[in-house]
């Protein structure tokens, strides 16, 4: 009994030192986030289906802790659109969930899941408190997922990444490297486990960028291979498998600069798919510009112009029927805003923005989409 | 008479001038001695995060808008606005805190004499043997 006893006490003692020793190590758990409430009043020009309504459009949750002085946890939980799981409304989604570690500003390595690196915005798209918009150029804006592929766009996942920058005299040259999972995804459980790439290819990426003053510039880039085309095989007549891993290339290109209470900056996007297949065509690219003005410390105006264009053409041999003949739909965005630091917490902001689509073969792709005029009013509030 | 005009004239054209000065002070386990406008932004945009020694860089600020901290932004090249953003990205980002506001000079000296990897900026007169000065910056409105 007293030896039992003793044990415990010895297990107890040595389990309070193991954690007393591992919290002398990290910091406190860092819990913080943001949320966007807005309010949208959309006039469609020509149609009769106006609408309006206000909306939480976004909540993140992140969770920090640092482990070690060189190793940092960090989790990101991110909810959207009036969630409600009893309601069936919105969706809750782990955005992130990875662990860093900084070796040095020339080296940082993350594992988990992360949003990569691509371009100026891909990273921060979703940080609302970071950004001046309530609608978000095209690329990254969740709200045109209707009409636009924008997972083919950008890379929306890794889970290796590594980054930092190499300081040369006054400027910086910034890298960054990372893989992720195909686009092969399984969403159907009855095939495979879902939420997993089922196939043997991975995603590649990374972006080199350079820094000197109030410029910076960069050239980002990302090789995968998709199977998003296997249902054309019937279609254009070739042998079954040939679309399973068509080669996906994208190319981006990203320029910031502030000169006094200017700022501009302006972004570029190219996706190509190497199929082998000469009728087969599906490459898309996306630029946006935004010039704003400063007009004090706290409130920043902004004229921004989004532009996507997306290809579609594939033809059946046998039947002309099926065909679909160098379709392109076209996406043109002018925008103005205006967004207003209160406080360094909460932000206000208003948009005015017109989106306009344009299907070459009368609507054949996406059916008619009239011309829209969206007045929108948020909130954004950092906790 | 004349020499109560000629003194009067410099007060008026000091003032007038704006004329403010910065130090930039570091706590005394701080390795370096003195520092550069293109390192200084290094730390106070946290793309470097330790001392050469491994020590982590304590970073402050000042929450009142006086001309000390104004021409402290000014040396930077960027508003304070600007800044808040960068913190904010960073953290946002997982990379790290913002400084510390503190709520006067007083106070900034007193963290810096007692943090070690600290660094900061006050009046230069208010700078004592207790805190490392590594920069003086003159600012002329």
């Amino acid at each position: 009994m007293n030896h039992t006893f003793n044990r415990i006490i010895f297990i107890l003692i040595f389990l309070v030192n193991s954690i007393c020793l591992a919290q002398s190590w990290s910091s406190p758990l860092k819990v913080f986030g943001f949320f966007q409430t807005s309010y949208y009043q959309t006039m469609h020009l020509g149609g009769t289906d106006d609408y309006n309504t206000f909306n939480t459009q976004q909540l993140n949750l992140f969770f920090q802790k640092d482990l070690t002085k060189k190793w940092t946890s960090f989790v990101n939980f991110e909810v959207l659109n009036n969630f409600s799981s009893s309601k069936q409304w919105g969706s809750l989604n782990l955005e992130e969930a990875w662990i860093k570690y900084y070796a040095g500003p020339q080296f940082t390595m993350r594992l988990g899941l992360q949003i990569p690196i691509f371009n100026n915005l891909n990273e921060i798209k979703n940080r609302t408190p970071l950004l001046p918009y309530i609608i978000r150029p095209l690329a990254y804006e969740s709200s045109f997922g209707e009409f636009l592929a924008l997972e083919e766009l950008t890379p929306e996942r890794a889970f290796v990444q590594t980054n930092g920058f190499i300081p040369i005299s006054k400027s910086k040259i910034d890298y960054a490297f990372y893989v992720g999972n195909s686009p092969n995804v399984n969403d159907n459980s009855f095939y495979n486990q879902t939420g997993v790439d089922t196939t043997n290819t991975l995603l590649y990426g990374g972006r080199i960028g350079y820094r000197i003053s109030d410029l910076k510039m960069g050239l980002s880039a990302t090789y995968d291979k998709t199977n998003a085309f296997k249902y054309l095989e019937p279609i254009i007549e070739v042998a079954e498998g040939f679309l399973e891993k068509v080669q996906r290339t994208r190319v981006g290109g990203d320029l910031s600069y502030d000169f006094y209470s200017l700022r501009f900056e302006g972004e570029f996007i190219m996706v190509n798919y190497d199929d082998d297949v000469k009728e087969l065509k599906f490459d898309r690219w996306f630029h946006y510009y935004t010039l704003g003005y400063f007009i004090d410390e706290e409130v920043f105006l902004y004229y921004s112009y989004w532009l996507s264009e997306e290809y579609y053409n594939y033809q059946n041999p046998s039947s002309t029927v099926l065909d679909i003949n160098n379709a392109k739909v076209k996406v043109i965005v002018p925008t103005i805003g205006l967004s207003y630091h209160m406080t360094e917490r909460i932000t206000f902001k208003g948009q005015f923005a017109q989106v306009k689509i344009r299907d070459s073969q009368d609507y054949k792709i996406i059916g008619h989409q009239p011309t829209e005029n969206t007045f929108s009013l948020a909130v954004s509030v950092f906790f | 008479m004349k020499y109560i005009i000629k003194t009067v004239l410099i007060i008026i054209l000091l003032c007038g001038s704006g004329y403010s000065q910065v130090a930039i002070i570091a706590n005394k386990s701080v390795t370096i001695d003195k520092i550069e406008k293109s390192q200084l932004m290094d730390y106070y945009s946290r793309d470097l995060k330790f001392w050469d020694n491994g020590e982590p860089i304590i970073l402050f600020d000042l929450k009142i808008k006086n001309q000390v901290r104004e021409a402290f932004y000014k040396f930077l090249g960027k508003s304070s606005s600007r800044m808040k953003s960068i913190w904010m990205k960073k953290m946002l980002l997982g990379e790290g805190d913002p400084p510390e506001p503190l709520e006067s000079e007083e106070a900034m000296l007193k963290k810096i004499i007692t943090t070690p990897g600290s660094i900061g900026f006050i009046n230069p007169d208010m700078v004592t043997d207790e805190v490392k000065p590594l920069k003086i910056i003159e600012d002329e409105n």
